[in-house]
């Protein structure tokens, strides 16, 4: 029967609770021992509210901005030849603030990559 | 590494443009559309005065058969087809506004979409793109600007997908730039041919061509990887590089090239044919992700993994090139592109975080999954092009239209099945991942 990280953690955890540290420290190997030396405990990730926030109002601001011009952006920005810089533009600046304000709403409401 | 990275980015689109005039040939719209306003109308003559948009003279257009003095819109940016094969020179084959109204369902139409893209873009590398400009014609978008629009939000999407799984590690930036620049080139290949089917057997034949590669492709590429994935499902899981992978990797034929996070050292020549075949897929089907992963995959051996990231690479490299070719003849319409941006940018990167929860083999699954899905949807659509072509005898309008439904749903059906495999995985690989970290603390505080 092969032993999973879960099996393994659980078991720590049992021996942990009957007061055997050093055990449950064995269990669980060099990961344990490594995050001690660390710190005793995991540091707390601050969330980015204040990113998100900024990074959200400049995007809809540009969104606003945008959208409420509407008649000149598309006539401007489809009138072909060196003008395709418009659109590419925008849609850079666009994948920049959006992108950095969806980045930061995705870590604010906890949806981190795994490590 | 982050700047350089940018950079190179950065720098990727003024190269694409030279690359295009290098070429002298680009996927930008047919020469027989005119864009501009219609200035006068005249119905007793069925003429209309027309002012182009690039050199601002007037022209003077005939009516089609079939259209209506009603259809003429006046001061209002205007697409129009000629027909090439009327009896008089200038005559009109349809007509089309160019700018849709915004309204607030298909905001909504084109929020959703643009999300649902995303996360599959983020996770499998491509999608979205063959749903995403049918939609928009469905919403009226002419299709040059469905086809423009959707280029023009592709690029930055893949560029902040691209970007997430470089920094978990995924994304081989060298094998991605080396498929970018032979899929370029596979793009021009597949135009030609393209171009020459058009001609010598028209529409009908050029759809009945390109529903009959999908098929093809997705069918055969789809039912391998979905043969694959299953078999590692029931395997535990653990993925080991293809036979045909080893073989060509065994090919001492300089230069060889080694890609460091795809960890493969392989002959140029074998990423060649491969990078050619996802451009020319590309323009075929619009879709080139659905050869160039599972290339990367099974001829150049990179895992799921790193080879889905990759693909982000070449979308932004290829989209990119082509929305500047869309741009210079002035048809992206940037509201639609920004609407889908807007939901995709959120999409992608939930996507991309995604794969770091789940095994390898769920990215071939939902890749297996959609592909087969989509074969559907243009397979039901080959009667139509045989009858056009008179090799099938006509059917009924009823079940014609029963196809067309067919195919609508089964791509909805397609995207809404991915998405939903993409997130239970995810909730299941974060809960997992939750429930180890909470023992483990549980040990370190207790």
């Amino acid at each position: 029967m092969t032993i999973t990280t879960f099996d393994k953690n659980m078991s720590a955890v049992a021996f942990a609770e009957a007061g055997e540290h050093d055990t449950a420290r064995q269990i669980l190997g060099a990961n344990a021992t490594k995050q001690h030396s660390k710190s005793p405990a995991p540091a707390v990730k601050r969330k980015p509210y204040l990113k998100t926030i900024i990074f959200g109002a400049m995007s809809i601001s540009a969104y606003v901005l945008l959208f409420t011009n509407e008649k000149l952006v598309t006539e401007i920005f489809t009138m072909g030849g060196w003008r395709w810089v418009y659109p590419v533009g925008a849609a850079f600046f666009f994948s920049f603030i959006h992108g950095a304000f969806a980045s930061n709403l995705l870590s604010a409401i906890g949806l981190e990559a795994k490590k | 590494m982050k700047k350089l990275l940018l950079i190179l980015m950065l720098a990727l689109a003024p190269l694409s443009l030279l690359a295009q005039s290098a070429l002298a040939a680009g996927d930008g719209p047919s020469k027989d559309m005119l864009k501009g306003v219609i200035t006068q109308v005249n119905a007793a003559e069925r003429t209309i005065v027309f002012q182009k948009d690039d050199t601002k003279e007037f022209i003077t257009l005939v009516m089609g058969e079939k259209m209506l003095p009603e259809d003429m819109k006046m001061n209002q940016k205007v697409l129009i087809n000629l027909d090439k094969h009327a009896a008089t020179a200038n005559t009109m084959k349809d007509i089309s506004i160019m700018f849709i109204d915004m309204s607030v369902s298909k905001l909504l139409a084109l929020l959703v979409i643009g999300a649902v893209g995303g996360l599959l873009s983020g996770f499998i590398g491509s999608g979205g793109a063959f749903v995403m400009t049918p939609a928009m014609m469905s919403l009226g978008v002419p299709g040059a600007v469905a086809v423009a629009s959707n280029m023009c939000h592709k690029f930055p999407k893949a560029m902040v997908g691209a970007y997430k799984r470089w920094k978990y590690g995924q994304a081989d930036i060298k094998l991605g730039l080396v498929m970018a620049s032979t899929a370029v080139i596979g793009v021009q290949i597949g135009i030609k041919i393209q171009k020459y089917i058009l001609n010598q057997f028209g529409g009908a034949g050029s759809n009945l061509y390109i529903s009959a590669v999908f098929m093809v492709v997705l069918v055969f590429v789809g039912g391998y990887v979905f043969y694959d994935a299953w078999k590692l499902a029931k395997g535990g899981g653990k993925e080991t590089v293809s036979k045909l992978a080893i073989a060509m990797q065994k090919i001492n034929l300089p230069p060889m090239m080694h890609f460091k996070t795809a960890k493969v050292t392989i002959s140029a020549w074998i990423t060649i044919p491969v990078g050619l075949l996802t451009g020319m897929l590309a323009a075929t089907i619009a879709v080139g992700g659905f050869v160039g992963v599972p290339g990367m995959i099974y001829v150049i051996g990179a895992s799921a993994m790193v080879a889905s990231a990759t693909e982000l690479i070449i979308a932004f490299v290829m989209g990119a090139w082509g929305s500047v070719q869309w741009g210079l003849s002035g048809l992206i319409d940037i509201r639609l592109a920004l609407l889908l941006l807007a939901t995709s940018l959120i999409g992608v990167q939930l996507g991309a975080l995604g794969t770091t929860y789940v095994k390898d083999y769920i990215i071939k699954v939902v890749m297996a999954t959609t592909m087969l899905i989509v074969a559907v949807s243009r397979g039901v659509k080959i009667p139509g092009y045989l009858i056009d072509l008179d090799l099938m005898s006509p059917i009924s309008a009823n079940t014609l239209a029963l196809l067309e439904g067919i195919s609508f749903w089964s791509l909805v059906l397609a995207l809404g099945s991915a998405a939903l495999i993409i997130i239970v995985a995810m909730v299941k690989g974060m809960t997992a991942d939750r429930h180890s970290k909470r023992a483990l603390a549980g040990v370190s505080n207790g």
